[in-house]
C-alpha cells in the first residue's frame, strides 16, 4: 500500500452502460455480504460499499493504493465474482476519486443522477446499500460520514429545494391536474371507461390521492367486473355512461374504440343537471374516445395523452432545474466534507499523540522520583526539563500535521505518525474507530 | 406609542407580507412558509392598536376624511383577508389584497400630511348608528372586493386549464373550487355586514338629509351593489349560479363597489346640506 487513503468509488450506471451488461454485474440483495467480505480482501480496503440497482451499479472503497493498483485489484474482483471476461464491463466503468466520488453518491442519493429526477426509491436503495455494509462491518467512519451526508443533503433537496413536488409522469400529472380543479380529491369518484393497463396505472395514484369511488364501465360485463376486481370498484356496461356521467368527478376513458364515445351532446345535458359542478375527462385512449369539443363546454376540462405527458415534461423540467440548481451546492458539499473528515483525522492523532506522550513522560517521571528521593523543588525542575524535552520532540511531527493537513493530505500524515509513535486506539482515548486510516493500513499490512 | 408609529409599523408587516404574498405565487417555499399569516396577523393588531388609540384619543368626529377613510378601510381589507386565511386557507388571494391595502395606508399618510385642521363636522358623524354604518360598510366593501381577487384568480385558473398552458403562476394558483368557495363565502359575509351598512345608511340620511335624500347617487349605488350581491347568494343557494358565472356576477358587483366608493360620501361637506338647524349652525 502507498499514499493516503482515498474514498473511490467504482461503477456504471444507465447513461453509459446497456441492461444486458449491468444486469451482468448486479449484486443481489443475498450475495451483498459475501460480495463485501470479497470485495475487502481483494481490493485490501479499510472500508466499502456496493450499491446495486436496476440502473447502476456502484462500489464505494476507502483504500490507499495507487490508482493503478487500485483499478487492477477492482477489476480482478469483479471478473471473479462475476465470473466475466474484462473487457464484457471494463469500457463502460467510471472511476471517481475524493471529492467526485462524494459529490457522485451525493447527487445519486438525492435523485438528479436518476433516470427519472426526484424518484423516491434511489434514496431507499442508498440508504440498503450502507445497511448492508454496516451490517457486513464494511463500512467505517469516512463512508459512515459521507453516506450520512448524502441522506441529509437528498432530504433537504426533496424538502428545501422541492425535487419531489415537479410530478414527472402521467399518473402524476393527472392528480396534479384533478388536484387544480378539485379542492381535494378525498372522496372524488372516478368513472373508468374501457380497461386498458394505463388505466389501472392512473386510477391507483388517482386513489393514493384520496379519491373514493370508481366504477369501472367496459363493452362487456365480464371484463370491467375482472378490471374492477384487480383495481376495486363497481362494473357496468358502456351503455351506462350518460347516468355515471352525472355521478362522477374524474371520468378515466381508455378503450381501444376507433372513434369518440363521449361527445358534447351527451355531456352537454350532464352539465345542466350538475348545476356548475366541474367534471374532469382524462382521455388516454389512442385514437382519442372523447370528443375535444367537450373541453369547449363549461366546467369541462379535457385532457388527452399528449397534454398529460405536455405536463409530465413541464414537470421534468422544473426538476432538471432543480438539479442543475443543487449540483453546485452537492459539489461543494462533498468538497467540504471530505476536507472535514481529513482535518478531523489529524486532529485526533495530534491529540492521541500528545496524550500518549504524557501518559510515558508521567510514568517515567514517577518511577525516577521513586529511585532519587528528590526534595519538591528538584522534583519539579525534573518534571518541566521533561515536559520541555517532550514539548521540543514533538514539535516536529505536529507541525508536519499542521502542514499535510492544510495541503491536503492529512490522513497520510496521520497514518504515518500512528505508525512512528505506535499511536493506537487505547492512547489517549481518540475516537477512530474500526477502520479508521492508519489502523486499516496496519490491519492490512 | 402613538397611533401613526403603530400605523407605519402594521404598514412594514403589510408590504412584507404583499412580498410574500406575490413571492408565493411562483415559489412553493414563500406559499407553504408562516411568513405570510404571520406578517399579517401582526399588521392587522397593530393597525387595530393604533385605530383603537385614535378613537379613544381624538375628541373630533373620525372616519369623515378622505385620509381616515382610506386608513380605515385598509384595516378592513386586511383583517378580513385574515379571516379569509383563516377558514379557507386561499394565501394567493393576498397577492391582489395586501399590495392594495398597503398603498392605501401609504396613501392615507401622504393625504392625512396634506389635509389642515380637524375634519369638517357632518350631523351623520354624531348619530349613534355611524360607527355600526361606517365598519359594517368598510368590511362589506372589503369582503367584496376580496371576492372579486378571488374571482378573478379563478377565471385566470379557468382559462390556463382550458387552454393548457400552464406558467409559473399556475403553480401558485389554488383549486377552482377553493376559489370559488372563497369568492362565494366574502360574498356572503360581504352581502351581511353590507346590508347592515345599507339599512343604518338610510336611517341616517333619512334623519341628516334633505327629503329626496334617496335620490343621491352615492345611495342608489350601494343598492345596485347590494342587489347584485342577493342576487348571487340567491343564485348559489337555488344552485343557479355556479363556476365562471359566479365569478362574472362578483366581478359586477366589485364595480358597482368601485363606483359606489367614487361617487363619494354623502354625508361629507360635499353633500346636499343638513336639513336640521343645528347642523346648518355648525356650517
Amino acid at each position: 500500500m502507498s499514499g493516503a487513503p482515498s474514498l473511490w468509488l467504482v461503477g456504471l450506471n444507465h447513461r453509459i452502460a446497456p441492461v444486458a451488461v449491468r444486469e451482468r454485474l448486479a449484486f443481489r440483495g443475498e450475495v451483498l455480504p459475501e460480495a463485501l467480505r470479497q470485495l475487502r480482501t481483494a481490493a485490501a480496503c479499510h472500508e466499502a460499499a456496493i450499491l446495486s440497482t436496476c440502473n447502476r451499479v456502484e462500489l464505494y472503497l476507502v483504500a490507499d493504493h495507487e490508482e493503478s493498483e487500485m483499478r487492477r485489484r477492482i477489476l480482478t474482483f469483479l471478473t471473479a465474482f462475476h465470473n466475466l471476461a474484462e473487457h464484457d464491463f471494463a469500457p463502460s466503468l467510471y472511476w471517481m476519486r475524493e471529492a467526485e466520488a462524494a459529490r457522485h453518491l451525493f447527487e445519486v442519493a438525492a435523485s438528479i443522477d436518476s433516470q427519472i429526477l426526484g424518484e423516491t426509491e434511489i434514496l431507499s436503495q442508498t440508504r440498503g446499500a450502507f445497511r448492508a455494509a454496516s451490517e457486513a462491518g464494511a463500512a467505517g467512519p469516512m463512508l459512515g460520514a459521507i453516506f450520512q451526508r448524502a441522506f441529509f443533503l437528498s432530504k433537504e433537496l426533496r424538502g428545501q429545494g422541492g425535487i419531489g413536488h415537479a410530478r414527472a409522469s402521467v399518473s402524476f400529472a393527472a392528480v396534479k391536474l384533478a388536484e387544480k380543479i378539485f379542492e381535494s380529491l378525498k372522496g372524488r369518484r372516478v368513472l373508468v371507461v374501457g380497461t386498458g393497463e394505463m388505466a389501472g396505472g392512473i386510477l391507483r395514484t388517482l386513489k393514493a390521492g384520496g379519491v373514493g369511488d370508481a366504477v369501472v364501465l367496459s363493452r362487456t360485463l365480464e371484463r370491467a367486473e375482472a378490471f374492477a376486481a384487480a383495481e376495486g370498484g363497481k362494473a357496468g356496461t358502456l351503455d351506462q355512461l350518460p347516468e355515471y356521467l352525472l355521478w362522477a368527478d374524474i371520468v378515466l376513458v381508455s378503450t381501444a374504440a376507433p372513434h369518440y364515445l363521449i361527445r358534447p351532446e351527451m355531456v352537454t345535458p350532464v352539465m345542466a343537471k350538475r348545476r356548475g359542478k366541474p367534471l374532469f375527462f382524462i382521455d388516454i385512449s389512442v385514437p382519442r374516445n372523447v370528443d375535444p369539443a367537450v373541453n369547449k363546454l363549461d366546467d369541462t376540462f379535457l385532457y388527452d395523452i399528449d397534454d398529460l405527458e405536455s405536463v409530465a415534461d413541464e414537470g421534468r423540467r422544473v426538476r432538471q432545474e432543480i438539479a442543475e440548481h443543487w449540483r453546485p451546492r452537492l459539489a461543494d458539499e462533498a468538497h467540504t466534507l471530505l476536507l472535514r473528515l481529513k482535518d478531523c483525522n489529524t486532529d485526533q492523532t495530534a491529540r492521541r499523540l500528545l496524550e500518549h506522550a504524557n501518559e510515558l513522560r508521567a510514568a517515567e517521571v514517577a518511577a525516577l522520583m521513586k529511585g532519587l528521593n528528590l526534595d519538591e523543588a528538584a522534583a519539579r525542575k525534573v518534571a518541566h526539563a521533561l515536559e520541555r524535552f517532550q514539548g521540543r520532540l514533538l514539535h516536529g511531527p505536529l507541525s508536519v500535521l499542521r502542514e499535510a493537513a492544510r495541503e491536503g493530505d492529512g490522513i497520510g500524515a496521520a497514518q504515518w505518525i500512528s505508525r512512528f509513535f505506535h499511536l493506537h486506539q487505547g492512547h489517549g482515548g481518540g475516537e477512530a474507530p474500526k477502520g479508521a486510516p492508519g489502523e486499516g493500513s496496519q490491519n492490512q499490512a | 406609542m402613538s397611533p401613526f408609529t403603530l400605523s407605519v409599523l402594521a404598514l412594514v408587516f403589510y408590504a412584507a407580507a404583499a412580498g410574500v404574498a406575490l413571492g408565493g405565487l411562483r415559489s412553493e417555499r414563500l406559499r407553504k412558509g408562516p411568513w405570510l399569516h404571520l406578517g399579517v396577523v401582526l399588521g392587522v393588531a397593530l393597525h387595530s392598536a393604533s385605530i383603537g388609540l385614535f378613537c379613544a384619543k381624538s375628541e373630533t368626529h373620525f372616519f369623515t376624511s378622505l385620509s381616515e377613510s382610506l386608513w380605515l378601510f385598509s384595516w378592513a381589507l386586511c383583517a378580513a383577508y385574515l379571516v379569509l386565511l383563516a377558514g379557507w386557507a386561499v394565501r394567493s388571494v393576498g397577492a391582489a389584497i395586501l399590495p392594495l391595502a398597503s398603498a392605501l395606508l401609504a396613501l392615507s399618510f401622504l393625504l392625512s400630511s396634506s389635509e389642515t385642521g380637524p375634519a369638517p363636522a357632518n350631523e351623520a358623524a354624531e348619530l349613534p348608528v355611524f360607527a355600526v354604518h361606517i365598519l359594517s360598510a368598510f368590511l362589506g366593501y372589503a369582503l367584496f372586493l376580496i371576492a372579486c381577487a378571488a374571482s378573478v384568480f379563478y377565471l385566470q385558473a379557468h382559462r390556463l386549464l382550458k387552454r393548457k398552458s400552464f406558467g409559473a403562476l399556475f403553480g401558485g394558483l389554488p383549486s377552482l373550487e377553493k376559489l370559488e368557495r372563497a369568492a362565494t363565502h366574502c360574498s356572503w359575509m360581504g352581502l351581511a355586514l353590507f346590508t347592515i351598512a345599507v339599512g343604518t345608511g338610510a336611517t341616517m340620511a333619512r334623519q341628516t338629509m334633505q327629503e329626496q335624500w334617496y335620490m343621491e347617487p352615492k345611495i342608489w349605488a350601494s343598492w345596485a351593489t347590494w342587489a347584485v350581491f342577493f342576487v348571487l347568494v340567491l343564485g348559489r343557494l337555488t344552485g343557479r349560479l355556479a363556476g365562471r358565472a359566479t365569478a362574472k356576477v362578483i366581478l359586477l358587483g366589485a364595480v358597482l363597489v368601485l363606483v359606489t366608493l367614487l361617487i363619494g360620501h354623502p354625508f361629507r361637506e360635499e353633500a346636499p346640506p343638513p336639513k336640521t338647524a343645528q347642523a346648518e349652525v355648525r356650517r
